[in-house]
Parts: structure tokens; C-alpha cells; sequence
């Protein structure tokens, strides 16, 4: 055995065992956000302050994981916003408070959200327009139908709905509990089943995977639909938690679904999804807003404060520290040479 | 297609010729008319309110965003108002939806459409000032109301009817006197950062509780929700876990803190007293909730739908020759107070959607018909 094939039996062996390299950067800045809230703003990890964060950090986190499955095949779904409103003012609109008429206007709802995703998946895995471009004209469709069933006026939720979603059950929101599920869907489908290992191989090389044999554009356009479905799925339990929502509520959500994205590692070029570190992440960002609230700093402070943990966060996966580390180090020498 | 744009031109053209003649026919009414009790040349009609005058008008009433039920209620009311007066003999309605560009192009439509008489929810602010001046320059009663949009009346535009935020602040304020007398530690919300709605208040509320055992907590002048119920909720919570001692929240959008309120709950504290604007949906929560609440008092000033009927009030009058309303100022009054039960207790309908405002004029199912189509 060479020298090289011992190190690539080595590193085959070994790598059974790592952990991905963001997700263990996502939980320790994460552990590290929770010390630096107990040490300087104690009061944003008390237990009431725990449970006002938990039902969006779940919200987020669902938004997340459907934007991670488009990202993994190296799309980018800008209609999260559209699609988060649509599902809300449905389920807001459509019951008008009766709680009898619940159950068909979540279904549909969910009607809703397959035909978007079947929309979007058709434009960018069959037609391979720029995902970009594709998503953001469906966004605006999408906004097109929240102002035809609203007229941009929103409705207070149904009791029924206000108490699944924003109430808590053996002391935990009931949110968490959607968010998880979601989880172990989305880590059973993508991880556990050969069409979910077919999944991530079509992302990470669309081309060898078309040589292989494997139907491309169907698994990209999935990606599309399921994302529609996680999305409509946050749109409905963000309609329960905040009880009066407004009839543009997804707004709020089109960077920080992509930001849980980055921050869990997945990278923007498609290829390997991590879930729980996208779940994390969405803890995360959703512990820091409540940070900088407690901080009591002013308002413009707050929202500088949460763009340089992003821009921090980010930087950690795009910017190339090895080149960085190698150019300071041939410049070092050269310094004390011309000194 | 080609026959929809020729029909489309054929009704356009009938429009603008029925428009024509009408205002023709109104003017030619009015020369004989009156002696001009107001601006307009008229004289008050028999039968109507004194603010009608006999001069046939045509009417608008313009929104810069007419997206939210508030919008959808105060529209509606101001459009039973101006139904009050048979002279308005032409009803318009235009919604900026939020687009700058379309709340300057609507209100030259309605000018070049020969309307005498507008009223503008000018939301754009300043930017829709320039449109305003020239819809006056050319004649038209022009009132702005609700949103100061900068100039002055008899320059810009006829008159501002303004709505009154340091008023409100000030019945919050007393009943917060009246009701702590040794003290409180106040939580005022309210929306985007520097919003001048929410200045003010701060002002009236700080120079009327000046006494230092009435202590403002959280974010000066105040927490900024942008009346968001989401941002709402999470700056509830941080403030929660923050004060141990939350007396009263101070709230200028009462409906979007029902989602949030229950956060005391889940800290194991009562909801405390709350000051604010009405909403059924907050009515029928504080019903809900007050038994199990041993510290929730609700106090509720009119939501203001009906500043509408005084802007329009005064249009009208100015424009069809009856008597001008002496105020114009709209001053929202005290609507429901859970502890003096005057003038009313709390107003929970069931029967209605969350989304009524029982404080209208316009009875409450009535305002759920709208809310249906």
C-alpha cells in the first residue's frame, strides 16, 4: 500500500465520524450567544423570554428548511415572503373566524402551495430559468393572490387555530413541536431514502448525475414543491402565534430564511443539505433579536448589531481563510527581509 | 381585445360627458342659488344636515393605503357621510395602495374628472403635497386629513382636518393618574422608529405623569413594534423578562398586541393594565381573559374612524354652500374604561368579527358586511 492510499483509506475511515464542519460552528456560536445573553442580558434567557423566542425561532427554522432543499440543488427561492403571506391570509380569510371552515382552508392552502411549487419547479428545473429571477415573479404572483382573497386586509385567526400554534403543551410552545417534525421529515427523507441520497448527488453535480442516469429536473423541481409546503406550514402556525396578523407578515423572512441557510453550512452551490444545523442556526438568529431587545440599545444599534453577526456568520463559510492565512504569511517574511 | 378598448372608450367618453354636464348644470343651479353662507356660494338644504348646502358637488375621497380593516370601515363611513347630502351628487373613491405614484396621479384624475370637493388620506406625506396645492390652485375644496401633510391651509390646500395623538395621550395619562395614584411603571409601544404619531404621545404622556414615581420603561420615547404583531410579540417578551413590574402598557394599536399579551401569562404574571385604542378583537380578549387576570383593566379611546365624517363634513359644507364645522380638529373620545364603566364598559360582539370597530358610528354589522365581501 502507498503512502497516498493509506491517507485515502484513512480519511475514508475518519470520515464516517466528523461532524460537518458548520454544523459544529453553528451550536458553538450558538452555546457562545446563550453565555454572552446570561452574562449581559440575563433576562433574555428566562424561562418567559424562552418561551416568546421558541415559537418564531420554530417558524424561522421551518422557512429555513425549505429554503435549504432549494439551495441544495443549487437554487434560491425568493418567493418564501409571497408564499408565508398567501398560506396566512387563506387561513385567516377563508374561516373568518369560524373555526368549522379551519381544516378546508388550511387544505387549501396547501393546494395553494403545491401549485406554486410545481410553478416554480417547472420554470427553474424544466425551463432552467435562473432561480433568482423565476422565484421573485412568483413572489409577486404570489402577492398578486394575497391582495385578490384580502384586498390586503387581514382577519383575526380562528380560536382553534390561535390555540394549536401559539399554545404550549407539557411547557413547551406547540410550535416546536411542528418544527421538529419537520426536521425529522426533512433528515429522513433527504438522508434516509435512496431518492433523498439521489437528491443531494443531483445538487452537488447535476451534469455526472444526468450521466448516471438519475432524472434530474424532477428532483430539482421537487425541491420547489416541498419547499412550498414547509413554507405554507410556517405561514400557518405564524398565523396562530401572532392571533392579528397583517396581510404582509412573510415579508419579514426572505433574508433571515436564506441567512439559517449560509449559517448551517449549506452551501449556496447546492450539493450537501445539514439540517439540524439549519434548525440551529434559526435558533440562533432568533435568540440575537431577542439579545439586542433586552440589550435596551437603540433601535438603529439593534439592527447593526444583528447585520454584523450575519456579516460574521457569513464570512466564516465564504471567505477562504486558508489563502487569507497564506497571504499574510508570505507577506510576513517579505516585510522583515526589505526591514 | 380590440372591441373591449373601444367599449372601454365608448363608457369613458359617456363618463366624462355625464361629469361635464353635470358640473355645468350644478353651476348654473348655484348662480341662482345663494348667499354663500360658506365658500361655495350655496345655501344650507332643508331636510339635511346644516353642513349640506344646496349647490350640487361631485365628491372624492381618496386613500394613499386603503389596505387594512381600519381603512375599510373609515372608507365606508365616509361614504355614508357624504351620502347624508343630496347635493353630492357624484361619489368617488380612489386607493393609492400604498404607491406614491398612484396617490399623485389619482387625486389630477379626480381633478381632471371636475370633482369640486376632495378628501385625501394623504399617507405619502409631503410627497403628495405638490398634487394637493395644484388640485387647490385649480379650485378644488381640497382637504387632507389624519396625516399632517405639510404646507398650509389657504396655500396649499383648503383645510387640514388633523386628527389628535397629544389628545389621546392625554386621556391615557389621566386615567393612569386617576387609577395609580401612588405610581406605575408605564410600557409605551408604538410603531416604526421617530413616527410622529407616536413622538407625540410620548410628549403628552411624559408632561402630564411628569411626577417621578410614574416611571417610563423600555426603549425612549418608545419600543418600536411598527405595529407589527410579530415584532410586537417578541418585544413584549423581552420586556417581560426584563421588568419584573409592568403596571401599565401604553399601546397606540391596541388589536395588534392580542397575540402577545398572553406572554405575561406564560411567565406566570397577570396581564396588567392596558391603555390603548379599541378593536373588538382586543374587547373580546380582555373579556376572555379578565377572570383569570386579577391585574387587567382596559381602557380603550376611539379608534378614529370617524375623523373621516369631519373631513368630510367640511368639504362638503365648503363646497355646496352649507355651515363649515367650527372644529377642525377630530378628538377621539374616551370609548370603553373596564374600571369606571364610563361612558361604557367593555364592548365584546361576539356575533361580529374581531375586526369591527364598535367605537364607529357605523353599527357593527354593518361593518361585518364589509368585512365579508
Amino acid at each position: 500500500m502507498t503512502l497516498l492510499e493509506r491517507r485515502e483509506v484513512a480519511r475514508l475511515g475518519s470520515s464516517r465520524f466528523t461532524v460537518p464542519k458548520g454544523f459544529i460552528t453553528v451550536v458553538v456560536s450558538t452555546a457562545a450567544l446563550f453565555i454572552v445573553c446570561t452574562v449581559f442580558a440575563r433576562s433574555s434567557v428566562s424561562h418567559g423570554a424562552l418561551l416568546g423566542m421558541l415559537p418564531f425561532a420554530s417558524v424561522l427554522a421551518i422557512v429555513g428548511l425549505g429554503q435549504m432543499l432549494v439551495v441544495q440543488q443549487g437554487g434560491i427561492d425568493l418567493s418564501a415572503p409571497g408564499a408565508i403571506s398567501l398560506a396566512i391570509v387563506i387561513v385567516s380569510h377563508q374561516p373568518n373566524g369560524d373555526d368549522s371552515k379551519l381544516l378546508p382552508a388550511v387544505l387549501l392552502a396547501l393546494l395553494y402551495a403545491v401549485g406554486t411549487g410545481l410553478v416554480n419547479g417547472f420554470l427553474v428545473g424544466r425551463m432552467r430559468m435562473n432561480s433568482i429571477i423565476a422565484t421573485l415573479g412568483v413572489n409577486a404572483l404570489l402577492y398578486g393572490f394575497v391582495l385578490k382573497i384580502s384586498g390586503g386586509t387581514p382577519r383575526t385567526t380562528t380560536h382553534r387555530l390561535a390555540s394549536i400554534a401559539g399554545g404550549t403543551s407539557l411547557g413547551i410552545p406547540n410550535a416546536v413541536y411542528f418544527a421538529v417534525g419537520a426536521l425529522v421529515v426533512v433528515i429522513v427523507l433527504v438522508k434516509r431514502t435512496v431518492a433523498g441520497r439521489r437528491f443531494e448527488a443531483i445538487g452537488a453535480n447535476p451534469y455526472a448525475a444526468r450521466a448516471v442516469g438519475l432524472r434530474a429536473w424532477q428532483h430539482r423541481s421537487g425541491a420547489y414543491v416541498w419547499a412550498q409546503l414547509l413554507y405554507c406550514l410556517a405561514g400557518i402556525l405564524l398565523a396562530g402565534i401572532t392571533t392579528q396578523p397583517t396581510a404582509y407578515e412573510g415579508d419579514s423572512y426572505l433574508l433571515p430564511s436564506v441567512a439559517v441557510v449560509v449559517l448551517g453550512g449549506t452551501s449556496l452551490l447546492g450539493g450537501r443539505g445539514f439540517p439540524v444545523a439549519t434548525v440551529i442556526a434559526a435558533l440562533f438568529l432568533t435568540q440575537l433579536d431577542q439579545f439586542v431587545l433586552a440589550l435596551g440599545v437603540p433601535n438603529a444599534v439593534q439592527t447593526l448589531v444583528q447585520a454584523g453577526a450575519l456579516a460574521v456568520g457569513v464570512a466564516i463559510y465564504t471567505v477562504n481563510w486558508a489563502t487569507v492565512r497564506a497571504r499574510f504569511a508570505n507577506r510576513l517574511p517579505a516585510v522583515t527581509a526589505a526591514g | 381585445m380590440n372591441k373591449r378598448t373601444v367599449r372601454s372608450l365608448i363608457a369613458v367618453t359617456a363618463a366624462v360627458a355625464s361629469l361635464t354636464l353635470a358640473a355645468c348644470s350644478s353651476s348654473s343651479k348655484s348662480g341662482s342659488g345663494g348667499s354663500g353662507a360658506g365658500g361655495g356660494g350655496g345655501s344650507p338644504l332643508a331636510g339635511a344636515p346644516s353642513w349640506c348646502g344646496s349647490k350640487k358637488v361631485s365628491f372624492a375621497l381618496l386613500d394613499g393605503f386603503g389596505g387594512n380593516s381600519w381603512r375599510l370601515v373609515t372608507t365606508a363611513s365616509g361614504k355614508a357621510e357624504a351620502s347624508k347630502c343630496p347635493s353630492v351628487t357624484n361619489y368617488y373613491y380612489a386607493d393609492g395602495q400604498g404607491n406614491t405614484q398612484k396617490a399623485i396621479s389619482d387625486i389630477q384624475g379626480m381633478v381632471a374628472k371636475g370633482v369640486k370637493a376632495m378628501v385625501v388620506f394623504p399617507d405619502a406625506g409631503k410627497a403628495v403635497l405638490p398634487a394637493l396645492t395644484s388640485a387647490y390652485k385649480a379650485g378644488v375644496i381640497t382637504v387632507p386629513y389624519r396625516d399632517f401633510p405639510g404646507g398650509k391651509a389657504g396655500v396649499n390646500y383648503t383645510q387640514y382636518i388633523s386628527s389628535d395623538p397629544a389628545r389621546d395621550a392625554d386621556n391615557w395619562a389621566n386615567w393612569i393618574k386617576t387609577n395609580f395614584p401612588s405610581g406605575a411603571n408605564i410600557l409605551f409601544v408604538s410603531g416604526p422608529p421617530g413616527n410622529t404619531q407616536g413622538v407625540t404621545e410620548h410628549d403628552q404622556l411624559t408632561k402630564v405623569l411628569s411626577d417621578p414615581k410614574y416611571k417610563f420603561i423600555g426603549d425612549q420615547p418608545f419600543s418600536v413594534t411598527n405595529w407589527d404583531p410579530s415584532l410586537t410579540q417578541q418585544v413584549l417578551t423581552a420586556n417581560i423578562a426584563k421588568f419584573s413590574k409592568i403596571d401599565v402598557i401604553v399601546s397606540d394599536f391596541g388589536p395588534s398586541l392580542v397575540g402577545a399579551l398572553p406572554q405575561f401569562q406564560r411567565s406566570g404574571r397577570s396581564i396588567p393594565a392596558l391603555v390603548t385604542s379599541d378593536g373588538n378583537s382586543l374587547s373580546c380578549f380582555y373579556e376572555a381573559q379578565k377572570a383569570s387576570n386579577p391585574d387587567f383593566k382596559l381602557m380603550t379611546v376611539a379608534t378614529g374612524n370617524d375623523n373621516v365624517r369631519l373631513a368630510v363634513q367640511y368639504a362638503v359644507a365648503k363646497a355646496t354652500g352649507g355651515v363649515v364645522p367650527s372644529s377642525t380638529t377630530f378628538e377621539a373620545p374616551v370609548f370603553e374604561d373596564s374600571v369606571s364603566k364610563k361612558p361604557h364598559d367593555v364592548q365584546c360582539d361576539k356575533s361580529v368579527p374581531g375586526d369591527v370597530y364598535l367605537s364607529a358610528q357605523m353599527p357593527g354589522s354593518q361593518q361585518a358586511q364589509l368585512l365579508k365581501k
